[in-house]
């Protein structure tokens, strides 16, 4: 069974069909990446899971268990966290506080204090000098670090990371990468990622997931779905190389 | 300080004056839970203040129940009734500010006209107990010590900060697992219910209540100014903020008590405008130039 | 059946005076994003500057309606210039700006005070005494006056806003006050000018106010709730929808006379505030008002 799956899931804004009877599922252990042309729906997915917002009709479900109508902090108690696009660390706490934030809902899957919890964590991110720091003091890729962190805290057993490389120059996005797939390797956490710098999502997924106006077109390893001429056609004059965010 | 009677013999006044502090430092550190560190600033806690003392008055008038009972009784009447604006605290921001303001004036005309309960315009009386006043002096104390103390705890603690994240950014919050529907409630709750025992207190100290000064807009505004003036969100800003509020009060009022609203309007648009964090801020700031002054001494 | 077109006459009267009101808070935060706190501060300077302008000048209210426009325009530019504009725009305004403004709404009462002593005061002239027959029913000319006045407003406002150069300016930025940078708008001039207009509102509709009720410093939150209720089931940059909202309103008060004791009317305005707070999570100008 997988760990997480969607079962026609739709979401519907007036007029607008933001996702369209999605299928799709994550494996356990698994690194799923998300990709699709601006506007095809991916942030919206994620809310969907998250239970941010809630779906104008199918499910999504979690070990094979519904989670309609749960809202998203009971999902995070569940192990599924989001981090977001444009990253929204709470100003007016220290980055430590941020990240104890989330480690008090890990919900039962971790032991120890929150704040030890969240020391450790900030150490594996690599933010440990700045643990007293503010998140104004941050840089982008600072900040991008301190809300992983802060989702990692929650001690999830699926992480959506949505955009988390775009914006970073290419030794920052090669760094967070490894980070990545840390994470998955050590930690047992099964990851989903939305992104458009393509080659970290080729190198970094198992499987690679394509949506275009709210539908899957392809699905398929990397490879496979980088040479479907589906794929091709709905990224018409976006370069597989250069695309960021 | 405060505990100079002991030592001292203080005037009445003075002993007086400093009782009807401590009431409202309580009060402005309670309301201080909801504005400061959740940051739903309630335009309406007299609502809870009035409750908790009309109950308060009620009871002492029913039976022989010693007051603090009474206080009690009162202080958890008030927490309930302040979860009626349980709907209101989805509102953000501005919204929930205004909301409260209908609140508060609906709840005052209702108990205002509610005249077996309140006595209507006339109030209720209650028996003069000079010994009682006089130990108001160190129930006062005492019920500041415990805010005081819960508040710190409160901002060290997990929770305070769930309610500063709730404060900061409540989608976000949320995404993390704060629940932002429960701590809501349970802030608005506890805020209510201190707020209402400060009410009781105050029935018990002046001996006669009526419900347009005990609900009033103005008592409402004097938590929002005790806790803005102080600098709020800070532990110890509501703390100054009412000192300076009652010092103040008392002084207008014997000077010059025309000019009373306008001193506060004035005191509220130069603290929004210069010194966000009001007196805490500008201690802060003394405090950060005098370091800087000895570093390079 | 004669009470009831009684009170469905008044309810339309009083939707236009509701509706201009509205308009006056609707209109600030709808570009700016500023909920004016000193709304009812305003209304209360509006109706004081129309009666010292009855008593000590013997200017008829009706006549007097350009010069308090005119002074309540000024104040909010002013209150603009010298407050407002310090304030970080949006919801990091949030509380600050509602505790700014509040400050302001203070020292105007105390300022109304200082002049005018505490008591209330209403302005009376011949129009409040005589009336009319209309559908049967006996009317006072200074209902009338307010209905046409207060219908006129906002229909006015409408065609500035759509028709003219600078209220279609004040709708783009409303929208976009970046882009509006960038094509060389003047924003912070159209935010002094929406204030202004918003203040300029909230003062006739206070002077109109002055002609039908009695006021006195302290009046205002009233109608700063009744203002909200209107703008929130409203929804801003419709004419016909702040009409509609302001009508149900005033039906919603007039009629609740039928039912409850005099004293809880007003309670019905706050009432309604937060129902419609709570019921409406449409949002207030496609803002999530909700948490």
């Amino acid at each position: 069974m997988p760990l997480l799956a969607t079962r026609a899931l739709t979401k519907t804004f007036g007029g607008l069909r933001a996702v369209d009877a999605l299928d799709l599922h994550l494996e356990e252990g698994e690194i799923l990446g998300v990709i699709g042309p601006n506007g095809a729906g991916k942030t919206t997915l994620f809310s969907l899971i998250a239970g941010s917002i809630p779906p104008s009709a199918g499910e999504v479900l979690l070990d094979g268990v519904s989670m309609l109508g749960r809202p998203a902090f009971k999902m995070v108690r569940s192990g599924v966290v989001r981090t977001h696009q444009i990253v929204k660390p709470f100003p007016n706490l220290s980055v430590v506080e941020n990240v104890v934030v989330g480690a008090l809902h890990a919900g039962g899957r971790a032991t120890g204090s929150a704040r030890d919890r969240a020391e450790e964590v900030l150490a594996f991110v690599g933010l440990e000098d700045r643990t007293h720091a503010f998140p104004g003091t941050l840089t982008l890729a600072g900040r991008k670090r301190l809300e992983l962190a802060r989702a990692l805290a929650t001690a999830p057993r699926v992480l959506m990371l949505d955009e988390v490389i775009a914006g970073l120059n290419p030794a920052e996005a090669q760094a967070l990468a490894t980070l990545i797939r840390r994470i998955r390797d050590e930690r047992q956490v099964s990851v989903i990622m939305i992104e458009h710098v393509m080659p970290a999502v080729m190198s970094l997924s198992d499987r690679v997931v394509v949506l275009d106006r709210g539908r899957k077109i392809a699905e398929g390893t990397p490879t496979e779905v980088v040479n479907d001429s589906v794929v091709v056609d709905a990224y018409l004059g976006e370069n597989h190389g250069g695309g960021s965010a | 300080m405060a505990v100079l009677p002991l030592v001292l013999e203080l005037s009445i006044y003075t002993h007086n004056l400093m009782t009807l502090t401590f009431l409202s430092v309580a009060g402005a550190l309670a309301w201080n839970w909801m504005g400061g560190f959740l940051g739903q600033v309630s335009f309406g806690h007299a609502a809870t203040f009035g409750v908790g003392g009309f109950v308060a008055a009620r009871i002492v008038l029913w039976a022989p129940v010693p007051a603090p009972l009474a206080w009690l009784a009162g202080g958890l009447v008030a927490g309930v009734f302040a979860l009626g604006a349980h709907p209101a605290l989805r509102l953000r921001g501005p919204y929930f500010s205004i909301a409260t303001i209908g609140l508060g004036e609906a709840t005052r005309l209702l108990f205002t006209y509610w005249e077996d309960f309140t006595g209507g315009s006339s109030g209720l009386s209650l028996p003069i107990e000079t010994a009682l006043k006089h130990r108001l002096y160190w129930w006062g104390l005492g019920l500041v010590v415990v805010v005081t103390a819960a508040t710190w705890l409160i901002r060290r603690s997990g929770l305070g900060l769930q309610l500063l994240a709730i404060k900061a950014d409540v989608d976000a919050a949320a995404d993390l697992g704060v629940s932002a529907t429960f701590y809501q409630d349970l802030m608005i709750a506890l805020s209510g219910a201190v707020v209402g025992v400060t009410g009781g207190m105050w029935a018990s100290y002046f001996s006669f209540i009526e419900p347009n000064d005990m609900f009033g807009f103005d008592r409402s505004i004097g938590f929002v100014l005790m806790a803005v003036i102080g600098g709020v969100g800070t532990v110890l800003g509501p703390l100054l903020g009412a000192v300076v509020f009652v010092l103040l009060r008392q002084y207008l009022l014997a000077s010059y008590p025309q000019l009373y609203l306008g001193v506060y309007g004035l005191l509220l648009i130069f603290i929004i405008l210069f010194e966000p964090l009001g007196l805490t801020g500008l201690l802060r700031r003394l405090w950060r130039r005098l370091s800087a002054l000895r570093g390079k001494a | 059946m004669d009470r009831f077109i009684d009170l469905a006459l008044s309810a339309v009267l009083l939707a236009g005076l509701y509706a201009t009101m509205a308009y006056g808070l609707g209109i600030i935060y709808g570009v700016l994003r500023v909920v004016n706190l000193a709304h009812g501060g305003v209304i209360m300077m509006g109706a004081y500057m129309g009666w010292v302008l009855h008593r000590k000048l013997g200017v008829d209210p009706y006549l007097s309606i350009p010069i308090v426009v005119a002074a309540s325009y000024l104040l909010g530019v002013a209150m603009y210039r010298v407050l407002v504009r310090h304030l970080p725009r949006g919801a990091a305004g949030g509380p600050a700006s509602l505790l700014l403004l509040f400050g302001f709404w203070l020292v105007l009462r105390n300022g109304a005070y200082l002049l005018f002593t505490g008591d209330d005061q209403s302005i009376t002239t011949a129009w409040s005494t005589s009336s009319v027959v209309v559908l049967g029913s006996q009317l006072s000319v200074s209902r009338l006056a307010v209905l046409a006045i207060g219908s006129v407003i906002p229909v006015g406002l409408h065609l500035f806003l759509h028709r003219t150069h600078l209220g279609r300016a004040i709708r783009a930025v409303a929208q976009n006050p970046d882009s509006c940078t960038l094509v060389g708008v003047d924003v912070e001039r159209i935010y002094a000018i929406t204030f202004g207009i918003g203040t300029a509102l909230a003062g006739v509709a206070g002077l109109l106010s002055a002609t039908l009720f009695a006021f006195n410093p302290g009046s205002g939150s009233s109608e700063l709730l009744k203002s909200f209720v209107v703008v929130v089931l409203g929804g801003m940059g419709s004419v016909p929808g702040t009409g509609l909202a302001a009508l149900i309103l005033a039906v919603v008060e007039v009629f609740a006379i039928l039912v409850l004791p005099s004293y809880l009317t007003s309670a019905v305005g706050f009432v309604m505030l937060v129902l419609v707070l709570v019921i409406r999570p449409g949002g207030l100008f496609g803002h999530r008002v909700l948490g």
